[in-house]
């Protein structure tokens, strides 16, 4: 399988067979919650929908996989996302096939969406690779396959020998995975998660160096610290996780 | 007010409030009611105060019954502005006292008070408009600024004629200023002591309250103690009060023999306004002493005393035309009359001088309020909305308060401290470290109002939190302390004994060390521990300009992250080891003085100053509630959604104006490249290291690519690796990139045919080393020479090139082929490396 990544998105081409452009936690109408958390801000549906018919045309993809919080607010339908959903779905339908893994966000999504739209929130495996939201243990079949996921927001902040040189950025992944802490038998092949970024553009995000000791899902418990892999949203790669968390790390760069 | 009295007894019929009286401060207004009572009763005229603290009930009775003359705050004329009662009252105005009008003017305050004054005469008419100032270079500005273009006269009464100011040095110890001040205020009957902030004044407070004549007041305390303080202070039962700007505007607490000034003033207006409390009429002569606590400080109190005398008040400098207060006076206009045609505004702002030239930012700035809902737009007319209200009611001042965030130890649940908004806004991230109470601790979580924290371990990039703005010390002035420095005629300046001891063994040090005193014609760059501290006497503003723009071309060019923390006399850079004074120096003199502002906007954007003036304009504009909790967005990433508008624009104009003199530090520069201004490299000198530096910043490198550069460079630099010599075969060697030689030989042949093996290859010296290989150990052979044979004509670079994760000897070598250099050799070695990941890794 060949991944592409895509930074304008941030959203990751897998092509095997079939090719899956793949977005996670875009938080339509996360306007709204905000305006009552103090941030008056305009709607950026728009600009989020832009975004993706922008990496659909560049990808050209058979499926568009959206990993799950499509929408933000729980447990209600905001006003501003009864307005807008139907029009930023249908602009995407348009284009091509659409699937979602539903997420915490998502109740009541079904009301907006085909039932065929909508896979099993404990992940489903599409052309060889496994995909769930993440909020949830992964359902058994997924065991010994790459597991992509959102819901975990990862971030990277860079330091040099000063200070923080790179502030929030937002990364990715890529972890082998303790399969007993997801409840899952052990494979041959190791059974490995790819955690992608939000393409929600406010997100503060969960720096990468705590995802593990955060406790925001099973799957966070499960990597594997020591060679899990951080890559930036181009695909750039950074340096194992266990290396940006030692204290080596912040030893002067030459 | 005795004309105004006059006025109003003659006045056919009064009706509302026939006067407004206004001042800046509650305090002010308490002690002028109680002034003005005894007036007002016996010339049978009503008088009310109305400001924050005034209750309900007073406050109905004022609606129902107003007093002929109302005392009140710039703030609350907005609020009385929102009822229907209360703007009729106003309907009746005639005149209006603005007392200290200096120091509204000076600021947003002011611009929003000369809006209200309009808006006010739309229901009364013209008024009589009086302001009282203190002292200022510029009193035609302030009364601009109270009259618009209407005609005005100036009344000046001659202050610097009546001072007698004296500079004392108070020694290098705390207990040694102390006495000082007790034999400053010794048999003088009574006396005020204004320090600079809080906390000396709680230091100064606890060695001189057991002596039970003095008193602390600052506004910290709460209204009571302040209050008790005043009133025994002006019965003569205290004899002095230690003080903070609490006390500057003129709260009358009976008669002040003498003032002392405990550190430097840091301006001449703040000194004269402050000596000016001690004989308070016109015909006695105000004496003060400064008590000065270091070298900077007794120089710079030397030059102010001196330039007090002389008259050389610095100038107001009100802002023009301020877009946040724009944006907040048509919402106010707004609610005030439900609706209302733009031409209509554009009246009232014409009349207001410090917008009266507003022009499209009136336009600009309705766009964006309907974005934040807090207006409609119908045709050429505004609506109110419902929103509208609720902003006004929470944004009726135009001074930026800070909220406190509760620091929380996630081990003890312990609060170990408080944080300011700024700090928070410009700083905490989950996972940053910074230092608070001696010690480090990591942010875990960002909640309402407090942050947890856990002890960190050493690290960098760590910062020391601060507490609140300082007051900047002028351009000019620091340049006379410069210019003092050099001419060293301290005698001139009325330096006394004690002083001049001190400062001739300071200067002495000097010398005997061999560091050149750094004066307004010598700029020192000297190497301290951490960076460099570039020594310069160009006052807050310029230096923090310079200094800025310095770091922005440092971080661009050598891809570092650049801390700097800035004072009237040096600008400290935070830098790695590999950035040196003299790089420091080539890129000063690669700078041009008239474009250090457009640097300046390059790279404002992600330092903690930008990001908590765009928090701070943002809120006045309504996209922000005051309460708004920062645990719901990337403030990081929020600033790009300002991008290109008119806050954006509002946050620079600020910046530009209040916090940098990119002008000023354009003419340093210019004096530099002149040759006018020399500029030498020297060891850390007394004078370089003496600290205190108020503002600190973190300025990041400008590209993002360096960034990751950086951490590539890092990350390569501890990566294993194993030599092996291919010409001999006998000898290996396994270390880090770091350690590795600019070309390696091996020890045992002296041959250059090294080649460079991933630690996770390790074997393959075996299989290089048998006498019979198979075909597949010949290929890994074959692989091994072609990797030698890159390190011999390649040298490091070749090594640094095979690091690469999943970099072979075919992908090192179409690096090689590129010649690239610097950071573009490193793009090069990412570029495999994704394509690696992308093409031939197993997903």
């Amino acid at each position: 399988m060949i991944p592409r990544f895509l930074s304008e998105g941030p959203a990751l081409l897998l092509k095997r067979s079939i090719s899956v452009l793949v977005v996670a936690d875009t938080h339509l109408g996360v306007e709204s919650a905000l305006d009552s958390a103090g941030w008056h801000l305009k709607s950026s549906s728009e600009s989020r929908l832009q975004r993706i018919l922008n990496c659909i045309e560049v990808t050209d993809p058979d499926l568009l996989l959206i990993l799950g919080d499509l929408k933000h607010s729980v447990p209600r339908i905001t006003w501003q996302e009864h307005t807008e959903l139907p029009e930023f779905l249908d602009a995407i339908r348009r284009n091509v096939d659409l699937r979602l893994l539903p997420g915490n966000h998502d109740p009541g999504i079904e009301r907006y969406m085909e039932a065929e739209e909508i896979l099993n929130k404990n992940g489903v495996i599409i052309d060889g690779t496994g995909y769930l939201h993440g909020h949830t243990y992964p359902s058994p079949d997924l065991a010994g396959h790459l597991i992509v996921a959102g819901h975990h927001h990862p971030v990277i902040h860079l330091y040099d020998e000063v200070g923080c040189s790179l502030r929030g950025t937002p990364a990715y992944l890529l972890s082998e995975v303790n399969e007993k802490k997801l409840r899952m038998v052990e494979t041959d092949t190791p059974t490995r998660l790819l955690l992608v970024p939000a393409f929600y553009e406010y997100a503060g995000g969960i720096d990468i160096r705590t995802i593990p000791e955060s406790g925001i899902s099973p799957l966070s418990r499960s990597i594997r610290i020591d060679t899990a892999e951080v890559f930036l949203q181009d695909g750039t790669y950074i340096d194992t996780l266990g290396s940006l968390r030692s204290e080596a790390h912040y030893r002067p760069s030459a | 007010m005795l004309p105004i009295f006059h006025s109003l007894l003659t006045m056919k019929e009064r009706h509302g409030f026939s006067a407004l009286y206004i001042t800046p401060l509650r305090s002010l207004n308490r002690n002028m009611l109680s002034r003005l009572t005894w007036w007002c009763g016996e010339l049978g005229l009503s008088v009310g105060v109305r400001h924050g603290d005034t209750t309900m009930a007073e406050r109905r009775k004022q609606v129902l019954k107003p007093p002929d003359l109302l005392i009140t705050t710039p703030e609350t004329v907005q609020s009385m502005m929102m009822g229907s009662r209360l703007r009729q009252h106003l309907g009746g105005v005639r005149h209006v006292i603005v007392d200290e009008i200096h120091e509204l003017a000076d600021g947003k305050r002011g611009v929003q008070l000369a809006i209200a004054l309009e808006r006010i005469c739309e229901y009364a008419g013209e008024f009589q408009r009086i302001g009282i100032s203190a002292t200022v270079g510029n009193p035609e500005t302030v009364g601009y600024c109270l009259c618009g273009r209407r005609p005005f006269a100036i009344v000046e009464v001659p202050v610097a004629s009546r001072l007698s100011l004296q500079v004392l040095f108070g020694g290098d110890r705390f207990d040694g200023q102390v006495e000082k001040i007790e034999d400053a205020i010794q048999g003088r009957g009574s006396s005020l002591v204004f320090v600079n902030t809080r906390s000396v004044a709680e230091a100064i407070g606890h060695h001189l309250i057991p002596r039970g004549d003095v008193e602390v007041h600052h506004g910290s305390l709460s209204k009571e103690v302040r209050i008790d303080a005043e009133d025994r202070f002006s019965k003569g039962q205290i004899r002095t009060l230690v003080c903070t700007s609490s006390m500057e505007l003129g709260i009358d607490i009976g008669h002040i023999d003498h003032v002392v000034q405990f550190g430097s003033p840091r301006d001449v207006a703040r000194l004269i306004q402050r000596v000016g409390r001690a004989g308070h009429r016109i015909d006695q002569i105000s004496r003060g002493t400064i008590i000065a606590t270091g070298f900077d400080d007794l120089l710079e109190s030397l030059v102010i005393a001196r330039r007090a005398v002389l008259n050389k008040t610095e100038p107001v400098v009100p802002p023009c035309c301020p877009a946040d207060v724009i944006a907040n006076q048509v919402a106010a206009i707004a609610v005030e009359r439900g609706e209302c045609g733009i031409e209509t505004i554009r009246k009232i702002f014409s009349r207001a001088w410090p917008v009266s030239d507003c022009g499209s930012l009136l336009d600009d700035s309705i766009s964006r309020m309907e974005e934040h809902r807090l207006i409609r737009r119908e045709g050429d007319r505004i609506i109110k909305t419902g929103r509208a209200r609720k902003y006004l009611t929470t944004n009726l001042s135009m001074i930026t308060d800070e909220r406190k965030f509760r620091i929380i130890d996630y081990v003890t649940r312990r609060t170990i401290g408080t944080l300011d908004e700024s700090f928070v806004v410009g700083w905490i991230h989950t996972g940053a470290v910074f230092i608070t109470r001696g010690r480090l601790w990591r942010v875990l979580e960002v909640l309402e109002d407090a942050i947890t924290v856990e002890p960190a371990p050493k690290s960098m990039g760590e910062l020391p939190s601060w507490e609140g703005e300082q007051i900047p010390v002028p351009f000019e002035v620091a340049e006379e302390v410069g210019r003092l420095r050099r001419t060293r005629n301290f005698s001139e300046y009325g330096a006394d004994d004690d002083s001049l001891a001190y400062i001739n063994r300071i200067l002495s040090e000097m010398e005997k060390n061999r560091t050149p005193v750094p004066t307004d014609r010598l700029v020192m760059l000297e190497h301290s521990k951490e960076g460099v501290i570039m020594n310069i006497c160009g006052g807050h503003k310029a230096n923090e300009a310079l200094g800025r723009a310095l770091s922005i071309l440092i971080s661009a060019r050598y891809g570092t992250s650049v801390g700097i923390e800035v004072n009237a006399y040096r600008i400290f850079l935070r830098l790695p080891k590999t950035v040196r004074a003299q790089d420091v120096r080539e890129i000063l003199f690669s700078l041009e003085g008239e474009h250090v502002e457009a640097i300046l906007k390059i790279a404002m954007k992600k330092t903690a100053l930008y990001k908590w003036k765009l928090v701070a304009v943002a809120k006045k504009f309504g996209a922000i509630d005051s309460d708004a909790e920062y645990d719901k967005i990337s403030l990081h990433r929020l600033s790009e959604h300002f991008d290109g508008s008119i806050i954006e624009e509002e946050v620079y104009r600020e910046l530009f104006s209040r916090y940098m003199d990119a002008g000023a530090a354009g003419r340093l520069i210019t004096r530099i490249r002149s040759g006018d201004t020399e500029v030498q490299i020297g060891a850390l000198s007394i004078i370089g290291s003496e600290g205190l530096f108020s503002s600190r910043d973190l300025i990041a490198p400008p590209d993002m690519d360096q960034a990751v550069i950086a951490a590539l460079k890092r990350r390569l630099n501890a990566q294993e690796v194993i030599l092996a010599c291919m010409h001999c075969r006998k000898w290996k060697r396994k270390t880090i990139l770091e350690r590795v030689e600019e070309h390696p030989e091996c020890p045992k042949c002296g041959a250059r045919l090294i080649a460079a093996v991933k630690p996770y290859e390790e074997e393959n010296i075996q299989i290089i080393r048998k006498k019979t290989k198979t075909p597949e150990e010949k290929d890994v052979e074959k692989k091994m020479l072609r990797s030698a044979n890159m390190v011999l004509s390649s040298g490091k670079r070749a090594i640094i090139a095979l690091a690469g994760r999943g970099v072979g000897p075919d992908a090192a070598s179409r690096i090689l082929a590129t010649h690239a250099h610097g950071d573009g050799f490193y793009k090069e070695i990412l570029k495999a490396e994704r394509k690696y990941i992308t093409t031939h890794r197993f997903w």
